[in-house]
Protein backbone atom coordinates (compact mmCIF):
# COMPACT_ATOMS: atom_id res chain seq x y z
CA UNK A 1 0.00 0.00 0.00
CA UNK A 2 2.98 2.32 1.06
CA UNK A 3 3.94 2.48 -2.65
CA UNK A 4 0.59 3.40 -4.29
CA UNK A 5 0.08 6.13 -1.67
CA UNK A 6 3.39 8.19 -2.28
CA UNK A 7 2.89 10.20 -5.21
CA UNK A 8 4.66 13.83 -6.14
CA UNK A 9 1.61 14.49 -8.44
CA UNK A 10 -1.85 13.29 -8.98
CA UNK A 11 -1.82 10.50 -11.38
CA UNK A 12 -3.73 10.48 -14.96
CA UNK A 13 -6.42 8.71 -15.66
CA UNK A 14 -7.22 7.29 -11.79
CA UNK A 15 -10.83 7.52 -12.23
CA UNK A 16 -10.73 5.94 -16.01
CA UNK A 17 -8.94 3.25 -14.43
CA UNK A 18 -10.84 2.54 -12.04
CA UNK A 19 -14.12 2.74 -13.85
CA UNK A 20 -13.00 -0.16 -16.31
CA UNK A 21 -11.24 -2.00 -13.02
CA UNK A 22 -15.32 -1.75 -11.53
CA UNK A 23 -16.64 -3.18 -14.91
CA UNK A 24 -13.81 -5.83 -15.08
CA UNK A 25 -16.07 -8.63 -13.99
CA UNK A 26 -19.35 -7.53 -15.55
CA UNK A 27 -17.04 -7.06 -19.31
CA UNK A 28 -15.93 -10.79 -18.86
CA UNK A 29 -19.69 -11.34 -19.32
CA UNK A 30 -20.66 -8.96 -21.69
CA UNK A 31 -17.56 -10.39 -23.82
CA UNK A 32 -18.40 -14.39 -23.39
CA UNK A 33 -22.28 -13.13 -24.45
CA UNK A 34 -21.00 -11.49 -27.20
CA UNK A 35 -18.45 -14.39 -28.56
CA UNK A 36 -21.40 -16.52 -27.58
CA UNK A 37 -23.80 -14.41 -30.07
CA UNK A 38 -20.90 -14.45 -32.92
CA UNK A 39 -20.07 -18.48 -32.44
CA UNK A 40 -23.83 -19.15 -32.33
CA UNK A 41 -24.87 -18.48 -35.70
CA UNK A 42 -21.48 -20.79 -37.32
CA UNK A 43 -23.09 -24.13 -36.87
CA UNK A 44 -26.03 -23.05 -39.01
CA UNK A 45 -25.09 -21.46 -41.83
CA UNK A 46 -24.58 -24.89 -43.59
CA UNK A 47 -28.37 -25.75 -43.59
CA UNK A 48 -29.34 -22.00 -44.56
CA UNK A 49 -27.02 -22.38 -47.76
CA UNK A 50 -28.23 -25.84 -48.25
CA UNK A 51 -31.97 -24.56 -48.36
CA UNK A 52 -31.39 -21.17 -49.74
CA UNK A 53 -33.58 -21.85 -52.75
CA UNK A 54 -36.61 -22.89 -50.76
CA UNK A 55 -36.03 -20.06 -47.42
CA UNK A 56 -35.21 -17.19 -50.80
CA UNK A 57 -38.81 -18.25 -51.74
CA UNK A 58 -40.52 -17.90 -48.99
CA UNK A 59 -38.97 -14.84 -47.70
CA UNK A 60 -39.70 -13.31 -51.16
CA UNK A 61 -43.35 -14.14 -50.04
CA UNK A 62 -43.51 -11.57 -47.47
CA UNK A 63 -44.50 -8.01 -47.00
CA UNK A 64 -42.14 -5.47 -47.95
CA UNK A 65 -41.24 -3.83 -43.99
CA UNK A 66 -41.06 -7.75 -42.94
CA UNK A 67 -38.61 -8.85 -45.39
CA UNK A 68 -36.46 -5.35 -44.31
CA UNK A 69 -36.53 -6.14 -40.62
CA UNK A 70 -35.51 -9.75 -41.18
CA UNK A 71 -33.02 -9.51 -44.04
CA UNK A 72 -31.76 -5.82 -43.98
CA UNK A 73 -32.20 -3.98 -46.88
CA UNK A 74 -30.13 -6.27 -49.63
CA UNK A 75 -32.29 -9.06 -49.04
CA UNK A 76 -29.06 -11.46 -49.26
CA UNK A 77 -29.18 -13.65 -46.35
CA UNK A 78 -27.12 -16.66 -48.25
CA UNK A 79 -23.46 -15.35 -48.70
CA UNK A 80 -21.80 -15.25 -45.54
CA UNK A 81 -21.51 -11.55 -45.48
CA UNK A 82 -25.14 -11.72 -46.06
CA UNK A 83 -25.98 -14.33 -43.29
CA UNK A 84 -24.38 -12.51 -40.69
CA UNK A 85 -25.88 -9.38 -41.42
CA UNK A 86 -29.16 -10.55 -41.41
CA UNK A 87 -28.42 -12.58 -38.34
CA UNK A 88 -26.14 -11.19 -36.41
CA UNK A 89 -25.94 -7.26 -37.06
CA UNK A 90 -29.46 -6.58 -37.73
CA UNK A 91 -30.52 -7.81 -34.00
CA UNK A 92 -28.30 -9.64 -31.65
CA UNK A 93 -24.77 -7.89 -31.90
CA UNK A 94 -26.12 -4.20 -31.51
CA UNK A 95 -28.78 -4.93 -28.74
CA UNK A 96 -26.07 -6.58 -26.43
CA UNK A 97 -23.59 -3.83 -27.18
CA UNK A 98 -26.48 -1.24 -26.51
CA UNK A 99 -27.21 -2.76 -23.63
CA UNK A 100 -23.86 -2.58 -22.09
CA UNK A 101 -22.92 1.13 -23.60
CA UNK A 102 -26.63 2.21 -21.96
CA UNK A 103 -25.42 0.57 -18.49
CA UNK A 104 -22.03 2.25 -18.68
CA UNK A 105 -23.33 5.47 -19.66
CA UNK A 106 -26.25 5.32 -17.16
CA UNK A 107 -23.84 4.50 -14.29
CA UNK A 108 -21.42 6.60 -15.08
CA UNK A 109 -22.54 9.61 -12.92
CA UNK A 110 -25.92 8.82 -12.19
CA UNK A 111 -24.70 5.73 -10.53
CA UNK A 112 -22.46 7.64 -8.21
CA UNK A 113 -24.56 10.07 -7.25
CA UNK A 114 -27.51 7.84 -6.32
CA UNK A 115 -25.40 5.77 -4.24
CA UNK A 116 -23.58 8.30 -2.51
CA UNK A 117 -20.38 8.18 -3.40
CA UNK A 118 -20.18 11.22 -5.31
CA UNK A 119 -19.36 13.58 -3.00
CA UNK A 120 -16.02 12.36 -1.66
CA UNK A 121 -14.97 11.58 -5.18
CA UNK A 122 -15.96 15.63 -6.07
CA UNK A 123 -14.18 16.87 -3.24
CA UNK A 124 -10.71 15.95 -4.81
CA UNK A 125 -9.15 17.87 -6.81
CA UNK A 126 -10.50 16.53 -10.27
CA UNK A 127 -12.94 18.59 -11.97
CA UNK A 128 -16.27 17.83 -12.68
CA UNK A 129 -15.85 17.15 -16.58
CA UNK A 130 -12.89 15.58 -15.97
CA UNK A 131 -14.16 12.74 -13.81
CA UNK A 132 -17.45 12.59 -16.76
CA UNK A 133 -14.58 12.70 -19.77
CA UNK A 134 -12.63 10.15 -17.48
CA UNK A 135 -15.69 8.03 -17.28
CA UNK A 136 -16.70 8.25 -20.69
CA UNK A 137 -13.72 7.29 -21.65
CA UNK A 138 -13.95 3.52 -19.36
CA UNK A 139 -16.98 3.45 -21.60
CA UNK A 140 -15.29 3.83 -25.03
CA UNK A 141 -12.46 1.22 -23.78
CA UNK A 142 -14.91 -1.16 -22.63
CA UNK A 143 -16.94 -0.80 -25.57
CA UNK A 144 -14.11 -1.34 -28.19
CA UNK A 145 -13.23 -4.73 -26.07
CA UNK A 146 -16.39 -6.18 -26.65
CA UNK A 147 -15.99 -5.10 -30.33
CA UNK A 148 -13.17 -6.44 -30.80
CA UNK A 149 -14.38 -9.83 -29.21
CA UNK A 150 -17.54 -10.18 -32.04
CA UNK A 151 -15.36 -9.34 -34.26
CA UNK A 152 -12.73 -12.28 -33.62
CA UNK A 153 -15.65 -14.73 -32.75
CA UNK A 154 -16.49 -15.02 -36.12
CA UNK A 155 -12.71 -16.03 -37.66
CA UNK A 156 -12.57 -18.32 -34.41
CA UNK A 157 -15.70 -20.19 -34.99
CA UNK A 158 -17.05 -20.09 -38.52
CA UNK A 159 -14.66 -21.85 -40.93
CA UNK A 160 -15.51 -25.25 -39.91
CA UNK A 161 -19.22 -24.33 -41.22
CA UNK A 162 -17.67 -22.27 -44.15
CA UNK A 163 -19.03 -18.89 -42.67
CA UNK A 164 -15.58 -16.95 -43.79
CA UNK A 165 -16.38 -13.39 -44.64
CA UNK A 166 -14.26 -10.76 -45.63
CA UNK A 167 -12.43 -9.81 -42.50
CA UNK A 168 -12.59 -6.03 -43.02
CA UNK A 169 -16.08 -6.14 -44.01
CA UNK A 170 -16.97 -7.55 -40.42
CA UNK A 171 -14.42 -5.10 -38.98
CA UNK A 172 -16.68 -2.45 -40.31
CA UNK A 173 -19.82 -3.94 -39.13
CA UNK A 174 -18.30 -4.72 -35.38
CA UNK A 175 -17.08 -1.04 -35.80
CA UNK A 176 -20.49 0.58 -36.91
CA UNK A 177 -22.25 -1.40 -33.60
CA UNK A 178 -19.65 0.26 -31.80
CA UNK A 179 -20.43 3.33 -32.38
CA UNK A 180 -23.87 2.87 -32.51
CA UNK A 181 -23.70 1.36 -29.01
CA UNK A 182 -21.86 4.86 -28.09
CA UNK A 183 -24.15 7.12 -29.62
CA UNK A 184 -26.90 5.84 -27.35
CA UNK A 185 -24.21 5.24 -24.63
CA UNK A 186 -23.34 9.23 -24.65
CA UNK A 187 -27.03 9.58 -24.36
CA UNK A 188 -27.71 7.32 -21.35
CA UNK A 189 -24.54 9.61 -19.71
CA UNK A 190 -25.65 12.91 -20.83
CA UNK A 191 -29.23 11.94 -18.76
CA UNK A 192 -28.13 11.16 -15.90
CA UNK A 193 -25.42 13.96 -15.90
CA UNK A 194 -28.41 16.09 -16.44
CA UNK A 195 -30.54 14.24 -13.70
CA UNK A 196 -28.82 12.28 -11.37
CA UNK A 197 -31.21 9.43 -11.95
CA UNK A 198 -29.54 6.01 -13.17
CA UNK A 199 -32.87 4.60 -13.55
CA UNK A 200 -34.51 7.43 -15.60
CA UNK A 201 -31.17 7.59 -17.91
CA UNK A 202 -31.93 3.95 -18.88
CA UNK A 203 -34.87 4.25 -18.88
CA UNK A 204 -35.01 6.90 -21.65
CA UNK A 205 -32.26 5.65 -23.44
CA UNK A 206 -33.79 2.80 -23.98
CA UNK A 207 -37.08 3.93 -24.78
CA UNK A 208 -35.46 5.72 -27.53
CA UNK A 209 -33.54 3.31 -28.96
CA UNK A 210 -36.64 0.80 -29.16
CA UNK A 211 -38.62 4.25 -30.90
CA UNK A 212 -35.41 4.53 -33.23
CA UNK A 213 -36.02 0.62 -34.30
CA UNK A 214 -39.74 0.94 -34.94
CA UNK A 215 -39.66 4.27 -36.78
CA UNK A 216 -36.65 2.45 -38.97
CA UNK A 217 -38.03 -0.45 -39.55
CA UNK A 218 -41.81 1.14 -40.19
CA UNK A 219 -42.03 4.57 -41.71
CA UNK A 220 -39.52 3.10 -45.08
CA UNK A 221 -42.92 1.71 -46.25
CA UNK A 222 -45.04 4.36 -45.73
CA UNK A 223 -43.96 7.30 -48.25
CA UNK A 224 -45.64 9.86 -46.87
CA UNK A 225 -43.46 9.58 -43.40
CA UNK A 226 -40.31 8.09 -44.96
CA UNK A 227 -38.33 10.57 -44.32
CA UNK A 228 -39.11 9.95 -40.63
CA UNK A 229 -36.24 7.36 -41.10
CA UNK A 230 -33.42 9.87 -41.17
CA UNK A 231 -34.55 11.08 -37.83
CA UNK A 232 -34.15 7.07 -36.66
CA UNK A 233 -29.83 6.84 -35.18
CA UNK A 234 -30.75 3.15 -36.22
CA UNK A 235 -31.25 4.01 -39.85
CA UNK A 236 -27.50 5.09 -39.98
CA UNK A 237 -26.38 1.99 -38.48
CA UNK A 238 -28.32 -0.44 -40.69
CA UNK A 239 -29.16 1.10 -43.96
CA UNK A 240 -25.26 1.26 -45.05
CA UNK A 241 -25.38 -2.50 -44.27
CA UNK A 242 -21.43 -2.73 -43.69
CA UNK A 243 -21.02 -6.27 -43.68
CA UNK A 244 -21.84 -5.99 -47.20
CA UNK A 245 -20.98 -2.92 -48.50
CA UNK A 246 -17.75 -2.28 -45.51
CA UNK A 247 -17.68 0.94 -43.48
CA UNK A 248 -20.61 3.68 -43.94
CA UNK A 249 -18.61 6.58 -43.66
CA UNK A 250 -21.66 8.97 -44.02
CA UNK A 251 -23.54 6.93 -40.89
CA UNK A 252 -20.56 6.25 -38.99
CA UNK A 253 -20.17 10.40 -38.69
CA UNK A 254 -23.65 10.14 -38.50
CA UNK A 255 -23.57 7.77 -35.05
CA UNK A 256 -20.28 9.71 -33.91
CA UNK A 257 -22.07 13.10 -34.10
CA UNK A 258 -24.75 12.51 -31.69
CA UNK A 259 -21.84 10.93 -29.21
CA UNK A 260 -20.03 14.02 -29.30
CA UNK A 261 -23.51 16.14 -29.10
CA UNK A 262 -24.78 13.83 -25.97
CA UNK A 263 -21.19 14.10 -24.70
CA UNK A 264 -21.33 17.66 -24.92
CA UNK A 265 -24.85 17.96 -23.35
CA UNK A 266 -23.72 16.28 -20.65
CA UNK A 267 -20.60 18.14 -19.50
CA UNK A 268 -22.76 21.48 -20.09
CA UNK A 269 -25.71 19.96 -17.38
CA UNK A 270 -23.37 18.54 -15.44
CA UNK A 271 -21.04 21.42 -14.86
CA UNK A 272 -24.08 23.83 -13.59
CA UNK A 273 -26.50 21.01 -11.64
CA UNK A 274 -26.47 21.02 -7.89
CA UNK A 275 -25.82 17.50 -6.77
CA UNK A 276 -27.74 15.53 -4.99
CA UNK A 277 -26.92 14.80 -1.22
CA UNK B 1 -4.94 36.67 8.54
CA UNK B 2 -7.86 36.52 6.11
CA UNK B 3 -10.92 35.00 7.08
CA UNK B 4 -10.31 30.55 6.07
CA UNK B 5 -14.06 30.83 5.66
CA UNK B 6 -16.79 33.46 4.90
CA UNK B 7 -20.03 33.07 4.00
CA UNK B 8 -21.77 36.49 2.43
CA UNK B 9 -25.51 36.51 3.07
CA UNK B 10 -25.50 33.15 1.89
CA UNK B 11 -28.79 32.04 0.64
CA UNK B 12 -29.64 28.55 -0.82
CA UNK B 13 -33.39 27.73 -1.63
CA UNK B 14 -34.66 24.62 -3.47
CA UNK B 15 -37.31 25.64 -5.63
CA UNK B 16 -39.17 27.22 -2.73
CA UNK B 17 -38.15 25.02 -0.22
CA UNK B 18 -36.17 26.69 2.01
CA UNK B 19 -32.26 25.65 2.57
CA UNK B 20 -30.29 28.42 3.99
CA UNK B 21 -30.89 32.24 4.47
CA UNK B 22 -28.41 35.03 4.53
CA UNK B 23 -25.77 33.80 6.18
CA UNK B 24 -23.47 35.95 7.22
CA UNK B 25 -20.34 34.54 9.34
CA UNK B 26 -16.24 33.92 9.05
CA UNK B 27 -14.40 31.19 10.40
CA UNK B 28 -11.01 32.27 12.00
CA UNK B 29 -7.67 30.95 10.53
CA UNK B 30 -6.29 27.78 13.81
CA UNK B 31 -9.67 27.58 15.10
CA UNK B 32 -11.97 24.88 15.53
CA UNK B 33 -15.19 26.40 14.61
CA UNK B 34 -18.91 24.31 15.12
CA UNK B 35 -21.77 24.68 13.23
CA UNK B 36 -24.20 23.40 15.60
CA UNK B 37 -28.10 22.94 14.58
CA UNK B 38 -31.04 20.42 14.62
CA UNK B 39 -31.49 18.19 11.90
CA UNK B 40 -32.62 19.75 9.14
CA UNK B 41 -31.25 23.26 9.65
CA UNK B 42 -29.53 23.44 6.52
CA UNK B 43 -25.93 22.25 7.97
CA UNK B 44 -25.52 20.27 5.30
CA UNK B 45 -26.55 22.85 2.42
CA UNK B 46 -23.90 25.33 3.82
CA UNK B 47 -21.41 23.07 3.99
CA UNK B 48 -22.13 21.40 0.49
CA UNK B 49 -22.42 25.31 -0.84
CA UNK B 50 -18.58 25.28 0.10
CA UNK B 51 -17.75 22.54 -1.56
CA UNK B 52 -19.08 23.48 -4.93
CA UNK B 53 -22.03 20.75 -4.50
CA UNK B 54 -24.74 23.16 -4.90
CA UNK B 55 -24.29 26.20 -6.13
CA UNK B 56 -26.12 29.66 -3.67
CA UNK B 57 -29.17 31.42 -4.71
CA UNK B 58 -27.96 34.57 -3.86
CA UNK B 59 -24.58 35.75 -2.03
CA UNK B 60 -21.08 33.87 -2.33
CA UNK B 61 -18.55 31.73 0.01
CA UNK B 62 -15.29 31.82 -0.17
CA UNK B 63 -12.72 29.48 1.17
CA UNK B 64 -9.02 29.65 1.80
CA UNK B 65 -9.71 33.46 0.17
CA UNK B 66 -10.80 31.76 -2.68
CA UNK B 67 -14.44 31.85 -4.62
CA UNK B 68 -16.24 28.05 -4.10
CA UNK B 69 -17.65 28.08 -7.12
CA UNK B 70 -14.95 29.54 -9.42
CA UNK B 71 -11.87 28.19 -7.51
CA UNK B 72 -13.46 24.79 -6.42
CA UNK B 73 -10.62 22.46 -7.76
CA UNK B 74 -8.08 24.74 -6.23
CA UNK B 75 -10.33 24.61 -2.89
CA UNK B 76 -10.69 20.73 -2.92
CA UNK B 77 -6.73 20.54 -3.03
CA UNK B 78 -6.59 22.34 -0.29
CA UNK B 79 -9.60 20.75 1.80
CA UNK B 80 -10.34 17.77 3.52
CA UNK B 81 -14.26 16.41 3.49
CA UNK B 82 -16.15 14.06 5.29
CA UNK B 83 -19.76 14.33 4.02
CA UNK B 84 -22.63 13.83 6.25
CA UNK B 85 -23.94 11.03 4.53
CA UNK B 86 -22.01 8.85 2.04
CA UNK B 87 -20.97 5.52 0.50
CA UNK B 88 -17.97 4.20 0.23
CA UNK B 89 -17.10 1.76 -3.23
CA UNK B 90 -18.08 -1.39 -1.31
CA UNK B 91 -16.09 -3.62 -3.91
CA UNK B 92 -12.70 -1.81 -2.81
CA UNK B 93 -11.06 -2.67 0.94
CA UNK B 94 -10.31 0.14 3.55
CA UNK B 95 -6.11 0.37 1.70
CA UNK B 96 -7.78 0.41 -1.99
CA UNK B 97 -10.04 3.45 -1.10
CA UNK B 98 -7.32 5.36 0.62
CA UNK B 99 -5.34 4.27 -1.68
CA UNK B 100 -7.39 5.71 -4.78
CA UNK B 101 -7.81 8.79 -3.14
CA UNK B 102 -4.30 9.06 -2.56
CA UNK B 103 -3.76 8.77 -6.28
CA UNK B 104 -6.37 11.47 -6.56
CA UNK B 105 -4.48 13.90 -4.89
CA UNK B 106 -1.31 13.28 -5.59
CA UNK B 107 -0.06 10.98 -3.08
CA UNK B 108 -0.14 11.51 0.88
CA UNK B 109 2.34 10.20 3.89
CA UNK B 110 2.01 6.45 4.15
CA UNK B 111 3.03 6.74 7.48
CA UNK B 112 0.49 9.31 8.37
CA UNK B 113 -1.88 7.35 7.07
CA UNK B 114 -0.76 4.04 8.79
CA UNK B 115 -0.57 5.72 11.79
CA UNK B 116 -3.94 7.18 11.27
CA UNK B 117 -5.27 3.35 10.97
CA UNK B 118 -3.41 2.32 14.02
CA UNK B 119 -5.11 4.81 16.09
CA UNK B 120 -8.61 4.42 15.40
CA UNK B 121 -8.34 0.86 14.71
CA UNK B 122 -9.48 0.66 11.21
CA UNK B 123 -9.77 -2.89 9.42
CA UNK B 124 -8.01 -1.52 5.87
CA UNK B 125 -7.82 -5.24 4.66
CA UNK B 126 -10.98 -6.53 4.33
CA UNK B 127 -13.89 -5.21 1.58
CA UNK B 128 -15.66 -1.94 2.57
CA UNK B 129 -18.93 -4.24 1.58
CA UNK B 130 -17.97 -6.24 4.93
CA UNK B 131 -16.96 -3.32 7.60
CA UNK B 132 -19.78 -2.34 10.30
CA UNK B 133 -21.45 1.07 9.95
CA UNK B 134 -18.88 2.79 12.56
CA UNK B 135 -15.39 1.42 10.88
CA UNK B 136 -16.86 2.49 7.72
CA UNK B 137 -16.84 6.09 9.15
CA UNK B 138 -13.57 5.66 10.11
CA UNK B 139 -12.93 4.85 6.54
CA UNK B 140 -14.09 8.49 5.20
CA UNK B 141 -12.26 10.28 8.59
CA UNK B 142 -8.82 8.61 7.30
CA UNK B 143 -9.20 9.48 3.76
CA UNK B 144 -10.14 13.43 5.01
CA UNK B 145 -7.38 13.83 7.15
CA UNK B 146 -4.84 12.02 5.27
CA UNK B 147 -3.37 14.31 3.37
CA UNK B 148 -2.95 16.85 6.16
CA UNK B 149 -5.02 19.80 4.46
CA UNK B 150 -4.75 23.35 5.77
CA UNK B 151 -9.24 23.18 6.04
CA UNK B 152 -10.72 19.99 7.34
CA UNK B 153 -14.84 20.09 6.37
CA UNK B 154 -16.65 17.46 8.77
CA UNK B 155 -20.15 16.80 9.04
CA UNK B 156 -21.55 15.18 11.72
CA UNK B 157 -17.66 13.58 12.12
CA UNK B 158 -18.79 11.28 15.54
CA UNK B 159 -21.91 9.78 14.15
CA UNK B 160 -21.28 6.17 14.23
CA UNK B 161 -18.15 5.91 16.05
CA UNK B 162 -17.94 4.32 19.66
CA UNK B 163 -17.16 6.31 22.38
CA UNK B 164 -13.60 5.59 22.76
CA UNK B 165 -12.99 6.31 19.07
CA UNK B 166 -14.88 9.51 19.83
CA UNK B 167 -12.33 10.71 22.50
CA UNK B 168 -9.30 9.71 19.98
CA UNK B 169 -11.54 12.03 17.07
CA UNK B 170 -11.43 14.86 19.79
CA UNK B 171 -7.88 14.14 20.29
CA UNK B 172 -7.15 14.54 16.34
CA UNK B 173 -8.80 17.60 16.42
CA UNK B 174 -7.06 19.47 18.74
CA UNK B 175 -3.60 18.34 17.03
CA UNK B 176 -4.70 19.91 14.34
CA UNK B 177 -5.70 23.06 16.07
CA UNK B 178 -1.76 23.15 17.25
CA UNK B 179 -0.66 22.87 13.70
CA UNK B 180 -2.05 25.76 12.94
CA UNK B 181 -4.98 23.89 10.99
CA UNK B 182 -8.60 24.50 10.58
CA UNK B 183 -11.57 22.67 11.40
CA UNK B 184 -15.29 23.05 10.39
CA UNK B 185 -17.20 20.66 12.01
CA UNK B 186 -20.98 20.56 11.97
CA UNK B 187 -22.85 18.87 15.06
CA UNK B 188 -26.52 18.59 16.10
CA UNK B 189 -25.06 17.88 20.15
CA UNK B 190 -24.47 20.07 22.35
CA UNK B 191 -21.65 18.85 24.72
CA UNK B 192 -19.71 17.62 21.53
CA UNK B 193 -19.41 21.91 20.04
CA UNK B 194 -18.82 22.40 23.93
CA UNK B 195 -15.67 20.19 24.05
CA UNK B 196 -14.15 20.45 20.81
CA UNK B 197 -14.87 23.80 19.59
CA UNK B 198 -13.62 27.32 19.92
CA UNK B 199 -16.49 29.49 18.56
CA UNK B 200 -19.58 28.22 17.58
CA UNK B 201 -22.53 29.36 14.98
CA UNK B 202 -25.74 27.91 16.18
CA UNK B 203 -28.35 27.18 13.24
CA UNK B 204 -32.11 26.88 13.32
CA UNK B 205 -34.50 26.56 10.84
CA UNK B 206 -31.91 27.76 8.05
CA UNK B 207 -30.90 30.87 9.78
CA UNK B 208 -27.89 31.97 11.75
CA UNK B 209 -29.01 32.50 15.62
CA UNK B 210 -25.98 33.45 16.77
CA UNK B 211 -22.41 32.77 16.79
CA UNK B 212 -20.43 32.19 20.19
CA UNK B 213 -17.64 31.98 21.57
CA UNK B 214 -17.53 28.49 23.47
CA UNK B 215 -17.19 30.44 26.55
CA UNK B 216 -19.75 32.83 26.78
CA UNK B 217 -22.18 30.01 25.79
CA UNK B 218 -20.55 27.67 28.55
CA UNK B 219 -21.88 30.66 31.00
CA UNK B 220 -24.69 30.27 29.83
CA UNK B 221 -25.09 26.62 29.65
CA UNK B 222 -28.12 24.96 31.48
CA UNK B 223 -27.62 22.24 33.61
CA UNK B 224 -29.92 20.58 35.81
CA UNK B 225 -28.38 18.62 38.90
CA UNK B 226 -30.33 15.69 40.11
CA UNK B 227 -28.56 15.16 43.94
CA UNK B 228 -29.95 12.36 45.65
CA UNK B 229 -29.07 12.83 49.82
CA UNK B 230 -29.40 10.37 52.89
CA UNK B 231 -32.51 12.40 54.02
CA UNK B 232 -33.92 15.59 52.77
CA UNK B 233 -33.07 18.89 51.90
CA UNK B 234 -35.48 22.08 51.83
CA UNK B 235 -35.55 23.71 48.26
CA UNK B 236 -34.72 27.35 49.92
CA UNK B 237 -31.11 25.62 50.67
CA UNK B 238 -30.60 26.41 47.13
CA UNK B 239 -33.34 28.76 45.91
CA UNK B 240 -31.96 31.86 46.36
CA UNK B 241 -28.11 30.67 44.91
CA UNK B 242 -26.50 32.36 42.14
CA UNK B 243 -27.74 31.08 38.59
CA UNK B 244 -29.99 29.16 40.16
CA UNK B 245 -33.14 28.70 37.62
CA UNK B 246 -34.95 26.33 38.91
CA UNK B 247 -35.59 23.57 42.40
CA UNK B 248 -37.54 21.19 42.61
CA UNK B 249 -37.56 19.14 46.11
CA UNK B 250 -39.16 15.16 46.57
CA UNK B 251 -38.32 13.28 49.30
CA UNK B 252 -34.67 12.36 49.49
CA UNK B 253 -34.14 13.98 45.96
CA UNK B 254 -33.44 17.18 44.77
CA UNK B 255 -33.38 18.65 41.17
CA UNK B 256 -31.88 21.92 41.06
CA UNK B 257 -31.58 23.85 37.34
CA UNK B 258 -28.63 26.09 36.95
CA UNK B 259 -27.21 28.35 34.51
CA UNK B 260 -23.79 29.28 34.61
CA UNK B 261 -20.82 28.59 36.95
CA UNK B 262 -22.01 25.94 39.38
CA UNK B 263 -19.41 26.86 42.21
CA UNK B 264 -21.99 27.84 44.54
CA UNK B 265 -24.65 24.68 44.25
CA UNK B 266 -22.04 22.32 45.00
CA UNK B 267 -20.64 24.37 48.01
CA UNK B 268 -24.06 24.53 48.95
CA UNK B 269 -24.99 20.56 48.01
CA UNK B 270 -21.48 19.39 49.82
CA UNK B 271 -22.58 20.82 53.09
CA UNK B 272 -25.50 17.96 53.40
CA UNK B 273 -24.52 13.58 53.02
CA UNK B 274 -24.93 13.14 49.19
CA UNK B 275 -25.71 9.42 47.64
CA UNK B 276 -25.31 10.02 44.08
CA UNK B 277 -25.25 12.86 41.79
CA UNK B 278 -26.21 13.47 38.33
CA UNK B 279 -25.53 16.45 35.68
CA UNK B 280 -27.46 16.52 32.42
CA UNK B 281 -26.46 18.45 29.59
CA UNK B 282 -29.48 20.34 28.28
CA UNK B 283 -31.08 19.21 24.59
CA UNK B 284 -30.04 21.98 21.71
CA UNK B 285 -34.11 22.74 21.76
CA UNK B 286 -33.62 23.32 25.72
CA UNK B 287 -31.10 25.84 24.76
CA UNK B 288 -33.03 27.54 22.30
CA UNK B 289 -35.90 27.63 24.59
CA UNK B 290 -33.81 29.31 26.79
CA UNK B 291 -31.35 31.94 24.66
CA UNK B 292 -32.64 31.99 21.04
CA UNK B 293 -36.24 32.81 21.81
CA UNK B 294 -38.59 29.87 21.48
CA UNK B 295 -38.79 26.96 20.29
CA UNK B 296 -38.07 25.62 16.78
CA UNK B 297 -40.64 24.91 14.65
CA UNK B 298 -39.76 21.41 12.90
CA UNK B 299 -36.76 20.30 10.83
Amino acid sequence: MAAELTLRRPMLRTTFRKTLSDQRRALVWWALGLFAAGATYAPFYPSIKENAETLTKYMESMPEFLKDAFLGASGDFVSPAGYLNTELFNFFAPILMLLYAIGAGARAIAGEEERQTLDVLLATPIARRRVVLEKYGAMLAGGAMLAIVLWLSVPLTGPPFDLTPSLWDLAAACLMTYLLAIAFGSIALAVGCATGRRGLAIGVTAGLAGAAYLIDLLTPAIESVEWLQYLSPLHYFLDPEPMMNGLGVGGSLVLAGIAVVALAYALWSFERRDLAA
Amino acid sequence: MADVIRAENLTKFYGKQRGVLELDFAVKPGEVFGYLGPNGAGKTTTIRTFLDFIRPTEGRATVLGLDSHRDSVEIHRRVGYLPGEFSLYEQMTGAEYLAFFAQLRGGVDPGYVAELAERFDVELHVKIRSLSHGNRQKVALLQAFMHRPELLILDEPTQGLDPLMQQEFYRLLSETRSDGRTVFLSSHVMPEVDRTCDRVAIIREGRLAAVEDIGDLKAKEIRTLEVHFTAPVAETEFAGLPGVRQVEASGDEVRITVAGPMDAVVKAVARHEVVDLQSHEPSLEEIFLTFYGGAEHGG
